[in-house]
């Protein structure tokens, strides 16, 4: 089925795609007009409003979800394209852990990598990617693993630390 | 000040420690909920309508389109508020709630779109025609001062008797002590330069926004990520003629503040707009709109300093034009603040300091980290720098020559000002950490620099705790917590006075029909102000505990006394929570303990009143310089803080890191770029450029001196803007050491730093077209 | 806009010549997406071709070259052990593109088939003499990659058109190369200039060009050098950047970018020339 030229560009909401696709382990089902982000899927049709918005063009890694198994800035792919996809958020990374928090969540706690916390999301995301493509990360290789993701707040060296204290509990784990 | 006695501070078991953030579980789960985050199932879209220049004639605004689009419920411009079109502000009430037949700055919104969907609104939006004619405009300090300049504003609306009505000179401060022109002939040598600071803007993370929900009764309830809750709810009153009452502010956790989310900008308007539509409307902003919104001041100093042969100064003189804006926002109260401790931290016979707010058409300027001292500082500590190579001494020689100790005064004449600190202690500090006079590798260079910030003059903070029946305790305080961490230090303060458990202890803030008055979060006042009002709450509840006890038991109250988590009677120590359920007795209840914190001003002072305490910082760098590139690898970072008491070092330390690598963000690559319009070239996150985690350098050290001599709780004193005072000045001077040449213009891009090695190859960044 | 998933690629270049002037592939969308939010790109429909079954693989491997398909990631370009031991100047480009975020989604093809002259892995291909082949309705033609950028956002991929497969030779042995890259900050950030050198084996040098004009360039080839001699360095330098025509724009000044394509163009010759004898760690030398 090849779709026709009856659209503008500008018609919003004219067309629906449904969408179906596991968010944090469970099935979810949505209908969001093809322009919709993944971001905004995820944030205004599911509520799930963990993944932050800032840049919404890839630039700062606030909207950083997990696409099967590899991070994405959900701002730069439309929700259309998670059709059978698994996805995890910072709401599915500690789920069923005791406190609701993962062994990362605490060891940012535990590093005072959390100023006001806007970012944290995202850079949550992006070291538990960086953690299991890299158990044993180097500072170097945490700062270049973690580079699209901004903290204004400029926690960077604790974030650095949580991340080091993280790879240390997994390993003696 | 309250009386902290050393045996008193060993008895705290949370204070001086590093308790993990308040609310930080929420964080970093994700549940914590910001502006954007709140649901408003029926609230309607807003989208904005600006023009793509910065300083125009708005001849019509034509609506109809946009109204026949789907989904649109309202279009809004000038015509349709009350008229004339009300206007907001601090110290000047300048800024309209939407263009008013003019545009001033680029990005200022000519009408509002209101619609059922955010897509509705933004296709609405596009819809709207504007009529406008562009006009010449003033986009720097150079255009803005020429004779004949566009004005800004336009003189009939200044004050008659205002002596800068026709130009575009708003506020102007004046400093001066001494006689600096007798003084030059005493001189061994004078150096005079110019400096430039550029416009940067706050990027914080969460670029915010507002939403106004009309209530049942008429009023109006706004959720805005602000600073400032009570200002809001006084501005929105004032605009709308609604009574305070009417009027209640949610302020959510800011994302990320540094100054930005302090005054009013956009919420008047979304105020009308719901009030017009009866509807909740809701405008998040975007990255882009935010940098709109919010930016500091550029500078421009002109400095001539002179000193003596053993490097002492003699006199400094400097004359800084701050660029603030195409309204007046803080950003008066930036530069005189700015001014006043431009100077420096140091012992200066004769100086003066003129400095100018200097309107343009650009986006308003606001308080930023740092409220106007970086911008001067990078210029005074540039000219110790200039002083220093000229008489053949280093950074750390003539700032150890200079620097004024304990108790002496830095600022003179009728409202003179000391050293409230050791600072001394935080320049050798730094100067041991940083290894300064050993060997450096080729290549590299060292720099020094300190800086000084007032920090607030007067105010008021107030707080409400209850101390509940099981033990609990609810702290009520109007600081916003945008980072900083403000809540921890409460639910620490509680803790320890009241021995309450952390986790049975809730700060309540953000919202002001339950929390009591706060002035505002700004200059770093938090610890101190509120810290006091919360002490002093904790400290009323533990003696009605004391009188209540005695009245319920018929001990005499003189052989009652209190300390810190407990009752001390004649049979022994009791908790307070043991004392006061025996003071209760059967029927319970809680107990309730108020605290003010206020202090006054004084009048006649330059800045409203003395500073409360001051904020100290040491900054230096080991900088090593690609000279083929001009790209600037940091080796080593140190930054010393004069901090008082660290109530808890982890958020010191996190305050402390985090304000380095912010300053050298507009030391080395942050800056707004316009075009011959006024139009921002980097507007967005791709080409504006802050510190990522690689450009943090490769060793960043933090260092508080504690002496616990400041007049917040135990000692403490505001910290978290004190780092990015002196960036600047000691990545400079580390550059200049390397290279040597000094570098007057920030921010210091591996293009400047290449050009000022290559003098001949002069050609403008950013002249021609993009690729 | 709408959204098409088609299955295999006559469907896919069938339903872009449906629409040939609005519609536009998605593959990553770290480049439409930003577009389409600036409204620079206007599409009335994306094809993703994510899902075509019959695509060209993302990376095969056999004696004279490998080919890429659209769907191969810098990420996957990374990765690869051939590719790391043959082209390390591609695999130091592509690990330059954004953050790892982006690499995991952003591809290698459209990063050339954007048609952006700042693009980072178009240098090294053409350096590589790579080749693209452009597959439409009407067939399929191949073009080198050097004669596919036209001017800033257009290529030979034509509306309707999309680009298939990316064939790069094996390097001659003996060969090796580096990519060098100047920036405004460490982190994350596009190119304010690039160069990507292959040195052979003999010596005789070629680079390509980014940012450094209207489209990718290529530069040389130039004769070999006594690469000790700065001044014969310094000529050939020249040489190489014969068809340099750069500009000032936001992110550089016409000096400073001219200056620093010098810089990197010796920098990027001396450290591949010296990569053939002496493998860093990134490659081995090309045999
Ligand atoms: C934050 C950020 C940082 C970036 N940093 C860099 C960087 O450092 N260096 C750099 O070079 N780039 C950078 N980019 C740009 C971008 O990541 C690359 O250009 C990327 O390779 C594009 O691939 P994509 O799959 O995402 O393309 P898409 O966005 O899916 O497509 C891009 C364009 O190419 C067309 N297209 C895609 N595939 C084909 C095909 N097979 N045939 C014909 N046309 C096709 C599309 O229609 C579209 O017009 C960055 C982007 C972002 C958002
Ligand atoms: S919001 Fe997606 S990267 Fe910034
Ligand atoms: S914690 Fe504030 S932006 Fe990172």
């Amino acid at each position: 089925m090849i779709p026709t030229e009856d659209q503008s560009a500008d018609e919003v909401g004219a067309d629906l795609v449904v969408v179906t696709c596991s968010v944090n382990g469970e099935s979810a089902r949505v209908s969001v007009p093809p322009h919709r982000t993944l971001m905004d899927a995820l944030r205004n049709e599911l509520g799930l409003t963990g993944t932050k918005t800032c840049c919404a063009e890839g630039e700062c890694g606030a909207c950083t979800v997990i696409v099967d198994g590899a991070t994405v800035n959900s701002c730069l792919m439309l929700a259309a394209e998670a059709e059978g996809c698994d996805i995890l958020t910072v709401e599915g990374l500690g789920a069923g852990e005791p406190g609701g928090l993962c062994d990362l969540q605490e060891s940012f706690l535990e590093a005072g990598a959390v100023q006001c916390g806007f970012c944290i999301p995202g850079q949550v995301m992006a070291a538990e990617y960086l953690l299991r493509t890299n158990p044993d990360p180097s500072v170097d290789e945490i700062r270049e693993g973690m580079s699209g993701n901004l903290c204004r707040c400029a926690g960077y060296q604790r974030i650095v630390a949580a991340v080091e204290l993280t790879a240390r509990k997994r390993a003696t784990r | 000040m309250i009386e902290q006695h050393g045996s008193e501070r060993e008895a705290l078991r949370t204070v001086g420690a590093p308790i993990r953030r308040y609310g930080g579980a929420a964080r970093v789960s994700g549940q914590q909920d910001f502006l954007a985050d709140l649901p408003f199932p029926d609230a309607a879209a807003v989208a904005l309508v600006t023009l793509p220049v910065a300083c125009a004639t708005v001849t019509g605004i034509d609506g109809k389109r946009a109204m026949e689009m789907p989904g649109v419920i309202a279009v809004v411009s000038a015509a349709d508020l009350p008229q004339p079109v009300p206007r907001f502000g601090i110290s000047h009430q300048d800024r309209p709630v939407l263009a008013d037949g003019e545009v001033l700055f680029h990005g200022e919104p000519v009408a509002a779109v209101v619609a059922e969907t955010l897509d509705q609104a933004e296709a609405g939006a596009r819809e709207v025609e504007v009529a406008f004619e562009e006009r010449p405009g003033v986009y720097n300090v150079d255009q803005a001062l020429a004779t004949g300049a566009p004005l800004v504003r336009d003189p009939s609306r200044r004050p008659e008797d205002d002596e800068n009505r026709d130009s575009n000179v708003l506020e102007t401060a004046l400093y001066e002590w001494g006689d600096t022109t007798a003084a030059a002939g005493e001189a061994a040598v004078i150096v005079e330069n110019t400096y430039t600071f550029p416009m940067v803007t706050h990027f914080p993370i969460e670029p915010g926004g507002t939403v106004a929900v009309p209530t049942d009764a008429g009023g109006l309830d706004i959720y805005s990520p602000v600073q400032h809750p009570y200002l809001l709810q006084r501005t929105i009153a004032t605009v709308t003629g609604l009574p305070l009452s009417q009027v209640r502010v949610f302020a959510p956790d800011p994302g990320g503040g540094f100054g930005g989310k302090q005054t009013p900008r956009l919420e008047p308007l979304l105020a009308f707009l719901a009030l017009q539509t009866g509807r909740p409307c809701r405008l998040v902003l975007s990255l882009e709109q935010t940098f709109q919104m919010m930016r500091r001041a550029a500078c421009r100093v002109k400095a001539r300093t002179g000193f003596a042969d053993d490097g002492a100064l003699i006199f400094h003189e400097l004359h800084c034009d701050f660029l603030i804006g195409a309204y007046a926002d803080v950003a008066p109260r930036v530069m005189t603040k700015g001014s006043y401790v431009g100077a420096g931290p140091y012992r200066i016979p004769h100086a003066r300091t003129a400095s100018r707010a200097v309107m343009s058409n650009t986006t308003p300027s606001t308080a930023f980290r740092g409220f106007g001292a970086p911008q001067v500082a990078w210029a005074t500590e540039s000219q110790l720098d200039a002083g220093a190579r000229a008489l053949g001494l280093d950074g750390l020689q003539i700032r150890r020559r200079n620097l004024v100790n304990v108790g002496e005064a830095f600022f003179r004449g009728p409202y003179e000002a000391t050293a409230d600190g050791h600072w001394h202690e935080a320049l050798e500090k730094a100067a041991e950490l940083i290894g300064w006079g050993q060997p450096l590798a080729p290549g590299r260079g060292r720099g020094i620099a300190v800086a000084i910030k007032p920090g607030a003059t007067s105010g008021l903070s107030q707080s409400l705790v209850r101390f509940l029946a099981d033990g609990s305790a609810i702290a009520y305080a109007g600081t916003s917590d945008m980072g900083q961490g403000a809540r921890t230090l409460w639910q620490q303060i509680l803790a320890d006075e009241l021995g309450s458990p952390l986790d049975k202890i809730r700060v309540v803030s953000g919202d002001t029909g339950v929390v009591p008055f706060d002035l505002q979060t700004s200059a770093s006042r938090s610890t101190v102000f509120m810290g006091n009002a919360v002490l002093e709450a904790c400290r009323d509840i533990r003696k009605r505990v004391l009188a209540l006890f005695a009245e319920s038991t018929g001990v005499d109250e003189a052989m009652l006394s209190e300390a810190p988590g407990v009752l001390i009677t004649p049979d022994g120590e009791l908790s307070l929570l043991e004392a006061s359920r025996i003071a209760l007795g059967a029927l319970g209840g809680e107990f309730v303990g108020q605290g003010t914190a206020r202090m006054r001003g004084r009048k006649g002072h330059p800045l409203g009143g003395d500073a409360a305490f001051y904020e100290f910082n040491c900054t230096a760098i080991e900088v090593e310089v690609d000279v083929e590139t001009g790209e600037l690898l940091l080796h080593r970072h140190v930054s010393v803080s004069d901090v008082g008491t660290e109530l808890n070092p982890i958020q010191v330390t996190s305050q402390d890191e985090g304000a380095s690598i912010m300053g050298l963000g507009h030391s080395q690559m942050e800056q707004l770029l316009l075009d011959d319009h006024g139009v921002i070239r980097n507007l967005g996150a791709l080409d504006y450029r802050i510190p990522t985690f690689k450009d943090v350098p490769v060793e960043l050290i933090t260092h508080g001196i504690e002496n616990h001599d400041g007049p917040g709780p135990y000692g403490s004193k505001g910290i978290s803007e004190g780092a990015l005072l002196c960036t600047a000045g000691a990545l400079g001077s580390a550059v200049s050491d390397a290279i040597g040449i000094p570098i007057r213009d920030l921010p210091l891009t591996p293009e400047r730093v290449w050009t000022a090695l290559h003098p001949d190859a002069a050609d403008h960044p950013g002249g021609e077209e993009p690729a | 806009m709408r959204y098409y998933r088609p299955a295999t690629t006559a469907q896919a270049v069938a339903a872009l010549a449906s629409q040939p002037h609005t519609s536009r592939i998605l593959v990553g969308g770290t480049d439409l997406l930003v577009a389409v939010r600036h409204r620079s790109a206007q599409p009335t429909l994306v094809v993703d071709i994510k899902g075509v079954r019959d695509l060209t693989a993302p990376i095969s491997v056999d004696e004279q070259g490998i080919t890429f398909g659209p769907t191969a990631t810098m990420g996957d370009v990374i990765a690869h052990p051939t590719v790391r031991e043959w082209f390390p100047a591609l695999v130091e480009a592509a690990g330059l593109v954004g953050s790892v975020a982006i690499r995991n989604r952003a591809s290698l093809i459209a990063n050339s088939a954007n048609g952006s002259p700042a693009a980072d892995t178009s240098p090294p291909l053409v350096s590589f003499n790579a080749s693209v082949t452009i597959t439409s309705v009407s067939g399929e033609r191949t073009s080198l990659l050097r004669e596919f950028f036209l001017a800033p956002r257009r290529t030979l991929c034509e509306p309707g058109e999309m680009v298939t497969s990316l064939r790069v030779p094996r390097p001659s042995p003996g060969s090796s190369s580096a990519f060098e890259r100047m920036t405004r900050r460490r982190g994350v950030d596009l190119a304010t200039c690039s160069v990507g050198a292959v040195v052979d084996a003999d010596g005789a040098m070629t680079v390509g060009l980014g940012a450094l004009g209207p489209t990718t360039l290529l530069g040389g080839p130039v004769a070999p050098i006594d690469l000790t001699s700065q001044e014969q360095l310094e000529r050939a330098v020249d040489a190489l950047l014969a068809p340099a025509t750069p500009i000032g724009d936001i992110r550089a000044g016409k000096a400073y970018r001219t200056a620093m394509a010098r810089v990197l163009a010796r920098r990027a010759v001396l450290r591949a020339a010296a990569r053939r004898t002496d493998p860093d760690r990134l490659t081995g030398r090309s045999s």
